[in-house]
Parts: structure tokens; sequence; C-alpha cells
């Protein structure tokens, strides 16, 4: 991709990252991955707030989702940082320069839409394309230098040999890859997505996965994407941030938003939970009969036990062991899913290994269940 | 898209026999009676004479003077309502703004206000009593009673008819396509051009064949304005009318017959538009 110079995007990037570090550096390399903040920002809609006081820090080169349900504030997110939407107060800065208020042409971002916005009187080529043949002339590509490009690209995404072909003539996957060389085709600094696997079957939807990933990483140009699907967010991404109601709620690896979930939102809503409303006091998490360690909070409280985390106390009645009575199994390849009711009527469900559920005894007969771990949140 | 027609289709073949039968003879019988009978007329009385005295009629002074200036007012019109009308469209459908309802409804005003009153619009506006009146006839200018008068007048009454083909065809294309070619670099006239033209450029035609058909037929706005002077500001329709009134009925049907085949070629037009128009304006790829 070094044939051609560099898309004119913000004049003096360099310059500037020397003033904002101090630092006297060696000349950052034409195309470096870009570093993007998002400082408070604020947005709404003539009926709600979008985003509330949102800040965002996107290490250069990464690739982050945006997770959140619908209505959270994800895809306006995107948006302002696209350069398609203004906030009324914060600031988004690219690589330390302020771009809040420039035009999406000069920021240098590669969006794909939802529904891809293909052109749809245009070739698969042509729409490609049609960010280089937008240029002014001086910094057009010759027509020869455009053609390479497009099929360079349409072979990055696999679709070589389907550059002839019209919108209306791909599957939905196909069309996706399109939009997706068609943002790359101006070589953005930044590679932002809506939904970019929402409207595809799950077959493809995995398969496309792991395409942006192998393109993200020949590409290594810093990738935000908006999801509401948390497989998608935790398969993919370096690092996810969960946004509720117009607020970031968490940022961190798939990991630590999985294991650490920073509020209750977070807990309840990446991964698999059981959800028990109940109080703190002295350290100890009650609901019913259920105890849990809770440290440093007091008051009412909510508490998440994954389904992995519950076991099979090791003889009935065990000190702490709650009783209830089995229901359904699911075998799910190497796990079981199983269904629980308490003794004080309240539904757990549980995961256990294939040769772990092989000991149930039949459902609707009693067992009991140990919680060790649960996450703790106080109720505001 | 292709799910909706065959739905409709399943539906049909379920409903029996007799009343399919009774719902089309229905449909055939009143646009028959309605439509075809009345048309065939305006030829039949026409031609009662024979060929002559038809093509005699048309060829008549003032009647060719007739044909050269309705030419002439929808040569005028219809390429001003087309800029319009997309201009119009482009605005309402792909932008948000205060007021925005308030433009459509003004848009729509023309279809809902009797010609009639369209006429007597620009007679108080521009009219010798007018407002501008005592300004116009010092400076010379003649509005009214004149051929500017029928061209204001037919604008009017032709207004919306590219613009109400437009808007509902540019809300469905929504504004990704445009989103996207802007966030690649695209000047917003870059945009229009290679984007936005080319997807409405279908409906852009039939709308513009619609209004080309009514500003060539209008009649009641233009009468108001036109001062009926025979040769100099008679259009076709208010031609037809004269010569019914002097009771010339093969003039009269003869013309009409001539403003009907030129109808009639718009429509045909139309037709085959919609047979060459591929799928590209329907909504979604």
């Amino acid at each position: 991709m070094a044939y051609e110079p560099g898309v004119p995007t913000l004049a003096g990037v360099s310059e500037e990252r020397r003033l904002t570090t101090g630092q006297s550096p060696p000349p950052p390399p034409l195309r470096a991955p870009l570093a993007i903040r998002v400082e408070e920002v604020r947005k709404s809609f003539a009926r709600y707030p979008a985003l509330n006081d949102v800040s965002l820090d996107v290490r250069p080169g990464e690739l982050l989702a945006l997770l959140g349900p619908s209505g959270s504030g994800k895809t306006t997110l995107l948006r302002l940082i696209a350069g398609l939407d203004f906030p009324e107060a914060g600031a988004i800065r690219f690589d330390g320069v302020d771009v809040t208020f420039a035009a999406a042409a000069q920021r240098g971002v590669g969006f794909v839409f939802q529904q891809y916005a293909l052109f749809r009187h245009m070739t698969v080529a042509q729409n490609i394309s049609f960010g280089l043949d937008v240029r002014k002339r001086l910094l057009r590509p010759t027509p020869a230098v455009r053609k390479a490009r497009v099929e360079e690209l349409l072979k990055l995404v696999e679709l070589d040999g389907l550059g002839g072909r019209r919108p209306a003539q791909l599957s939905g996957g196909q069309r996706q890859r399109v939009a997706l060389a068609r943002a790359l085709a101006v070589e953005p600094r930044v590679l932002l997505l809506d939904e970019p696997f929402g409207a595809l079957d799950a077959t493809v939807r995995k398969s496309l996965r792991r395409e942006l990933r192998r393109i993200h990483a020949a590409t290594g140009v810093t990738t935000l994407f908006v999801t509401h699907d948390q497989d998608e967010a935790l398969e993919l991404a370096d690092r996810v941030a969960v946004l509720n109601k117009g607020r970031i709620e968490q940022v961190g690896t798939p990991s630590e938003v999985y294991v650490a979930p920073a509020s209750a939102f977070v807990a309840g809503f990446v991964g698999e939970a059981n959800r028990f409303e109940g109080a703190v006091a002295d350290g100890l998490f009650r609901s019913g009969s259920i105890r849990l360690p809770a440290a440093g909070i007091e008051g009412r409280a909510v508490a998440f036990v994954r389904p992995h985390t519950v076991r099979l106390a090791p003889e009935p009645g065990a000190a702490g062991s709650l009783a209830a009575t089995l229901g359904r199994q699911v075998a799910n390849g190497p796990l079981t899913r199983c269904e629980a009711r308490l003794a004080d009527g309240r539904d757990v469900e549980f995961v256990l290994s294939h040769a772990t559920a092989e000991g149930l005894p039949p459902a609707g007969n009693a067992i009991w269940l140990t919680f060790d771990h649960g996450h703790v949140f106080a109720v505001p | 898209m292709t799910a909706v027609p065959s739905r409709t289709r399943a539906r049909t073949d379920t409903d029996p026999l007799w009343l399919r039968v009774l719902a089309l003879t229905l449909v055939i019988g009143f646009l028959g009676v309605m439509i075809l009978l009345p048309l065939a007329t305006v030829f039949v009385q026409g031609l009662s004479r024979g060929l002559a005295p038809a093509w005699a009629a048309i060829r008549e002074h003032d009647a060719l003077a007739a044909l050269q200036l309705t030419l002439l007012i929808a040569a005028i019109s219809v390429p001003f309502n087309a800029v319009f009308g997309v201009c119009a469209s482009w605005a309402v459908a792909k932008h948000d703004f205060p007021g925005k309802s308030l433009l459509v409804s003004l848009i729509d005003l023309p279809f809902s206000v009797s010609p009639v009153v369209a006429g007597l619009i620009y007679v108080l506006v521009f009219g010798l009593q007018g407002w501008f009146g005592p300004w116009l006839q010092a400076h010379n200018i003649s509005i009214i009673f004149a051929v500017p008068g029928i061209v204001l007048a037919t604008i009017f009454v032709t207004f919306p008819f590219v613009a109400r083909e437009l808007i509902p065809l540019m809300e469905a294309q929504g504004t990704d396509e445009e989103e996207a070619a802007v966030s690649m670099g695209a000047s917003g006239l870059m945009t229009f051009l290679r984007v936005t033209a080319p997807n409405i450029r279908w409906g852009l035609a039939y709308g513009v064949l619609l209004c080309n058909a009514r500003a060539m037929g209008e009649f009641g706005a233009v009468s108001v304005v036109s001062g009926h002077i025979r040769g100099r500001t008679d259009t076709m329709p208010l031609h037809v009318e004269i010569l019914y009134n002097e009771y010339d009925f093969v003039g009269a049907f003869a013309v009409a017959g001539l403003l009907c085949l030129m109808a009639l070629g718009t429509l045909a037009l139309k037709a085959l538009l919609e047979i060459a128009r591929p799928e590209l304006d329907s909504h979604g790829v």
C-alpha cells in the first residue's frame, strides 16, 4: 500500500504530537496508527440525551468494540467520531488535534454503514474507487493506479473478479466486504463500522468476524465497531467499551469486562448471570438463604452469579449449600446447561461439564448447590 | 421487496373465481364508460366529417398559434418545476430543519387549491389593480393577459408533480449513500451529482412527464390570466373551449383530439420508461 502518497488529512499532526508529548521525535511514519481521544462529549436528540459527558481513549492501532443495547448511544458516538454528526459539548481529538467540528472528509475516516449504503447504481469496482475518484485533481491518483488499488482491495476482501457486478447481484456477506473495501480505499486513519454483521446470518457472521480480524491485522488501522452482540465484541475486540443510556460504564479487555464487571449493568449485560436482589451487612451479601462475600458495600445490593461458577455441593446439606429442585437439562457440546428452582422459589441457571452432569439425578429431584463467587453491586 | 408481491399474488389465487370476475368486470366497465368512451368520442366527433376538415381546423392560424403557445408554456414551466422539484425534495427528504412540514404543505398547496383561485391570485398580485400593477405598467411590463402570466399560472398548478414524485423516493432511499460519499471526501455537489442524481433519475423522468402532461392541459388557472386573445394568449385548451362555444364542433374536437394525442404520447413515453426502468430506484440494494 505504499504506492500512493498519503491522504491529505490533518495538517500539522506530527507537530501537534510533538507539542503535546514534549518529545523530540523521530517523525512518525506517514500512516502511523491514530490515537483517538473523546473528551466529555455530549449530544442529545430532540427527545432524549444520546450521550452524557462521554470520554474514551482509543489506542493507536487497536480494535475497539462499542458494546451496548439499542439506544445506548453507541452509534451516536461512532457518528461523532466520523464527523457525520457533531456534539453539543466536549471535544474529539485525533492524535491530539481537535477535529470536533471538522468535516468528515477532512478526518480521513472509513465508515462502514449498518446497511452498507453501497451506491446501487455503480459497479463494485466503481463503489470501491469512489473515494479516490472524487479527490481534487492534484490529489487524485491516475486511473491506472486507482484500478490497481481496486484490484488490490478486491483481493484483500476476497472478491477478486467480482468488480463488474452491481451491489444488487451480491449476497449480504459480499456486500459487507465491498463496503469494507470501499471504506479502506481512501487509506483511512481510522476505520469505523456500525453493526458490521448485524444484517447477516449466523454462519456468514462468524466467517466475517475472522475476516475483520485478518484485515485489521493486515492494515493495522485503528478500528472501532459498534455492536449489541456481546459474543461479537468479546471475540473480536482488543478492548470493549460498554455503553448504557448514553454513558460508558466500563472500558477494558474482553476478559476484564467479563471477569471484573465495573457496574451492575455490565455484569448483567456482558455474559450470562443469575441476578439476586438483597442487602449487604458486615461484608456479606444476603438474599434469602444465599450468602456471598461483598467487601466495601453496605445496604441494598444486587448480586450476579455466573452460571459456570455455580457448583454442586460435595454432599447433601453441606455447609453453605442451597437446596434446590433440578429442572431441565440441555446438553450443549461439552457443557450441559441446567435449570433449578431454589427452596424459596427463585430460578437458577448453571452450567456443568458434560461428565459432571452425567451424575445428576433425573429432573424433579433434590440437589444441593453452592455459590462461591458473585459480583455484588450496591443499588443506589 | 420480492416477498410482498408474491404474498399478494398467493392471496388472490385463493379468492373465489366469481369474485375475481366480478371485480375485473367492474373495473373494466367503469374505465370503459368513464374514460375510454369519452376519449373515443373526441376522435369520432373530430373526424365526423372526415379527415380534411379536422386537418384544416388544426392548420388554421389561431390553432397553430395555440399549439405553439402550449408547447412554449410547457417548455418553460416543466424545466423550471423539474429544478425546483429536485431542490425541494432534496431539502425535504435528506435534511431536517424547522418548518419542514410547513414547506411540504406549501408544495402540496397547488393540488388542493382550485386552479381558478390560482389564476386569481396572480391577477391580484400582478394585474392592473394588483399590488405590483402600477409599477409593472410604469415599466411597460405586462404579465396578466400575456404570456408571462400564463407561464406563472402553469408553474403554480404543476408545482407539486416532480417534488411529489421524488420526496417519497428520496425518503425511502435514506441518507446512507450520501453520508458514505461525504465520509469518503466527496463535496456536497459531487455527492449530489454522483450519488443522489443517478438514484432518482427514473423517478425524475416520471415526474417530468406527469408535469408536462398537466402543463399542456391546464385550463382553469390559465383561463383566468390569459385574457383569451385569439392567436396570442390562447393555449390549446382555451382554443378548444372557444371553438366549442362558437358551435364549431369539428374544429373543437379536432384540436381536442390533437391535445389528447399529445397526452397519450406522454403516457406512452411513461409506459416505455416503466418497461425500461430497472429496479434501480427501488428502496434498498
